[in-house]
């Protein structure tokens, strides 16, 4: 017991004494207080707003745009399009001519078989499909649109669909507000956070052991400790540093989310339950065993980092799962099949249920289920990884194989 | 001079023929292509439900309706059932007969309004085929051909003044193209720089470099590491074009987005004036990482110095297409780093004009030299120290060179 707590505080104090340790616990709030405070003075001046926007996107232009009407649908344009918006001109040449004396920034031709073929030409100098400024062609087809209504604006606009809906949900779950992006995109970052917290702490694991283990450290603490003292030693003491440093940064995230409140009004936006911190923890620490416990048994495998971090891929790969689909399953149906299914089943536990918790409406006890689920899980992959722990396999310098591996894990090697 | 090709071929060998090379870097594209075309196919699917939607119409605009027209497959068809009362729909939706039911008030053809009831979500498919069978009903009295127009509505088809070049609304996929080259590149550029960082330190790790430098001059053994490390680039980009272009010529009449794809003069310009350079930029950049550094490791920190600015392009995709002639689009073409993705992402989208490609490309090469002259410089300082780093200020030290 003494001897795992003495590589723990080893473990602490070598990553607390480093720098870039520092650097990323302080620089992280610092940049998002820089950010916040940069935008937050943007957006009271609406000059810089403009400034800043014109080296984004150039400076504005309006141009009247030109358009040839080769097929004689056009006979009036609605009177809620702006005057000067469109110049007819009787043929190509023309409008050709006042596009290069600048008298109009493009032009659109509606040629003779447009009802049968659905075509019109749109000829721009610069050539950008997406532009969004100064492109009136959504205006033009909208026009084209209504004289072939027979100049029935309602009757144009209805061919698309209805122009208002009023939704009534039977269900007590509020679908996911439209209107607010913020609150819309709540459960995608928090996957993300929650994937890069775990994936963050679980590799300091891998290139420590590995790091050890190729400068022959490791041969010298194995002389005085076991490698299971030394496995558990690690694991809590980086587990204590990464538990702090989020500690941290969540709470310098939510200092500033409340400063920033009052100019963004996002207190409104986001509202997570104070259980969502208690899962929070419960759902990292858990989730930290099991990875931190698979990157180390990688550590303790392969010969060198180099090989080590190839091989992360395939054990990161069922955390990768949820964050692929959070913006399809998450964000769109948080308690469907395959959305609890991902929060259910151990390795995608800690990602994907946090997501759903974010997203709200999710029973009681599946959040139990899935932390009872995942701490089962974790005690079997510390032990079985604690086997994996020897000194053969931590000592030899052959390369790294996935068949290796899983055999043991399997405590089959 | 046969030296260098003999460092090259040997550089090329190592990391080429080997089971890494084939499947990291030929099998993983194609790999993760199907996998997200799965995934897409399987969230449209998910989107399916084809259980009844009811309706109620106080309107008349649906007393004697036309069927819905027959959907676009991958879709099928959701029937569509009219209630006499809300009531009873209600009930219907109650007993898990319909997924919804959209009640028309009596001033829906003066208003536009209508209302549904659901009970979770009513997905996109089975409400677009709602509007498409309130639209075949709306248009029944206009003519067929009319009607299939404003139904249909506008391909547009953007074309440059002079017409070389034309691209319509509904083919994205031309547009993004050229962005997807380049980032193909950058990827490429990227795997096969960090070989050539690897494969310096290593030989530096494990004491061979002292043996080569016995029979090889450090410039000749930088210029053969180059050489060959951006032929193993151009081999996996290569290889990948197979495995794209060949899907397309062959499902190019049956795949509607393949339809009309053109490639610009302009992009295989930018490809050969701007990509080349950058590629040998960035190894050489990669191989002065490798002399400087003493360990792999550190090497890996450094290289993500270099990678940032390089994906800054990608991170601002939306603003660069949007505005592709804006300052600040124009001044991330013309910085070394940036230039490559910007590029291809503005070429896109809008017409490069002509001194623009000629001032990048010059800026390119210039970089390509200087990074190359770096290169070889770290390299001859720091091949053979071990243990310790070589500071960038020695680099760039004007006494470096003599000693």
């Amino acid at each position: 017991m003494k001897k795992i707590l003495l590589v723990m505080k080893n473990e602490i104090t070598t990553i607390i004494s480093r720098p870039s340790f520092w650097l990323a616990l302080l620089g992280l709030p610092l940049a998002g207080a820089l950010i916040f405070a940069v935008v937050g003075a943007i957006n009271k001046s609406t000059s810089a707003i403009e400034t800043v926007s014109q080296v984004f996107s150039g400076p504005p232009e309006i141009r009247p745009e030109g358009y040839v009407d080769l097929s004689g649908i056009i006979r009036q344009i609605p009177e809620s399009v702006p005057p000067e918006t469109f110049i007819a001109y009787p043929d190509e040449r023309s409008a050709r001519q006042a596009l290069t004396s600048g008298k109009i920034a493009a032009f659109f031709i509606v040629p003779k078989d447009y009802i049968q073929k659905g075509k019109i030409t749109y000829i721009r100098p610069d050539f950008n499909p997406l532009a969004s400024s100064g492109d009136q062609s959504n205006l033009l087809t909208w026009v084209v649109q209504v004289n072939l209504a027979g100049g029935n604006i309602l009757f144009a606009n209805l061919v698309n669909g209805p122009l208002e809906v009023d939704e009534t949900s039977l269900t007590a779950v509020a679908p996911p507000d439209d209107d607010n992006p913020l609150a819309l995109w709540t459960p995608y970052i928090i996957t993300l956070i929650f994937y890069m917290l775990i994936i963050g702490s679980a590799s300091l694991l891998l290139s420590n052991i590995s790091k050890e283990k190729e400068n022959r450290v490791i041969e010298m603490l194995l002389t005085s400790v076991t490698p299971r003292q030394l496995l558990t030693g690690k694991i809590l003491g980086l587990g204590i540093v990464g538990l702090c440093q989020t500690v941290f940064w969540f709470g310098t995230s939510i200092i500033l989310l409340n400063l920033s409140g009052r100019t963004f009004n996002l207190s409104s936006a986001i509202h997570l339950p104070a259980s969502f911190l208690v899962w929070g923890l419960v759902f990292f620490l858990l989730g930290y065993a099991v990875y931190a416990s698979l990157m180390a048994g990688l550590g303790a495998l392969a010969p060198n980092l180099r090989e080590a971090s190839q091989a992360t891929f395939v054990i990161m790969l069922p955390l990768m799962v949820p964050l692929f689909l959070s913006s399809s399953v998450f964000m769109q149906a948080p308690n469907g099949t395959i959305a609890i299914v991902l929060s259910l089943f151990p390795l995608s536990a800690p990602v994907a249920m946090m997501a759903r918790l974010s997203a709200g409406g999710v029973p009681w006890w599946q959040p139990l289920l899935a932390a009872v689920l995942l701490a089962v899980t974790a005690v079997l992959i510390v032990r079985a990884v604690a086997g994996m722990f020897r000194a053969q396999a931590l000592l030899s310098g052959q390369g790294f194989k996935m068949k290796i591996y899983v055999r043991a894990l399997a405590g089959r090697l | 001079m046969t030296k260098i090709w003999y460092v090259a071929w040997q550089e090329y060998r190592r990391h080429v023929f080997t089971r890494r090379f084939v499947l990291a870097g030929l099998l993983s594209v194609p790999f993760l292509i199907l996998v997200l075309v799965g995934l897409v196919l399987l969230i449209i699917s998910m989107d399916i439900n084809t259980t009844p939607l009811g309706y109620v119409d106080y309107s008349s605009l649906l007393s004697n309706p036309l069927p819905a027209p027959t959907p676009e497959p991958p879709d099928r068809p959701v029937p569509v059932l009219p209630f006499e009362t809300e009531a009873s729909a209600r009930s219907a939706l109650d007993a898990g007969q319909i997924q919804a039911y959209y009640v028309l008030p009596s001033d829906y053809l003066s208003t536009g309004r209508l209302s549904v009831v659901h009970l979770g979500t009513l997905k996109s498919p089975a409400r677009d085929q709602f509007y498409s069978f309130l639209t075949a009903n709306l248009l029944r009295n206009t003519d067929p051909v009319v009607a299939n127009r404003l139904v249909k509505g506008a391909e547009l088809i953007i074309q440059s003044p002079d017409g070389s070049r034309s691209i319509s609304s509904q083919n994205w996929f031309t547009v993004m193209l050229p962005m997807f080259a380049g980032i193909a590149f950058i990827v490429a550029m990227f795997s096969t720089g960090g070989y050539l960082m690897q494969a310096v330190v290593e030989e530096k790790e494990n004491r061979t470099m002292e043996v080569i430098i016995t029979s090889v001059s450090p410039n000749q053994f930088m210029a053969g590491k180059i050489i060959g490390d951006t032929s193993i680039g151009l081999t996996q980009i290569f290889l990948w074009m197979l495995f794209i272009v060949i899907p397309i010529l062959v499902f190019r009449d049956s795949i509607s987005f393949l339809h009309g794809i053109q490639i610009a003069h302009q992009t295989l310009l930018l490809l050969i004036f701007v990509m080349f350079p950058a590629f040998v930029m960035v190894s050489a950049l990669m191989a002065a990482i490798g002399a400087t550094v003493s360990e792999a490791r550190e090497g890996q920190q450094m290289m993500g110095i270099i990678s940032l600015p390089i994906w800054i392009p990608y991170m601002l995709t939306g603003l660069l297409m949007s505005n592709p002639n804006s300052p600040m689009a124009l001044s991330l073409s013309l910085f070394p780093l940036t230039a490559p993705l910007t590029m291809f992402m503005r070429d896109g989208m809008t017409i490069l004009p002509a001194w623009q490609i000629a001032l990048s490309s010059i800026i390119q090469v210039l970089s390509a030299v200087g990074a190359i002259w770096l290169a070889g410089r770290a390299f001859r300082l720091g091949m053979l120290r071990y243990g310790q780093r070589l500071k960038w200020r020695e680099v760039f030290a004007r006494q470096g060179a003599k000693r």
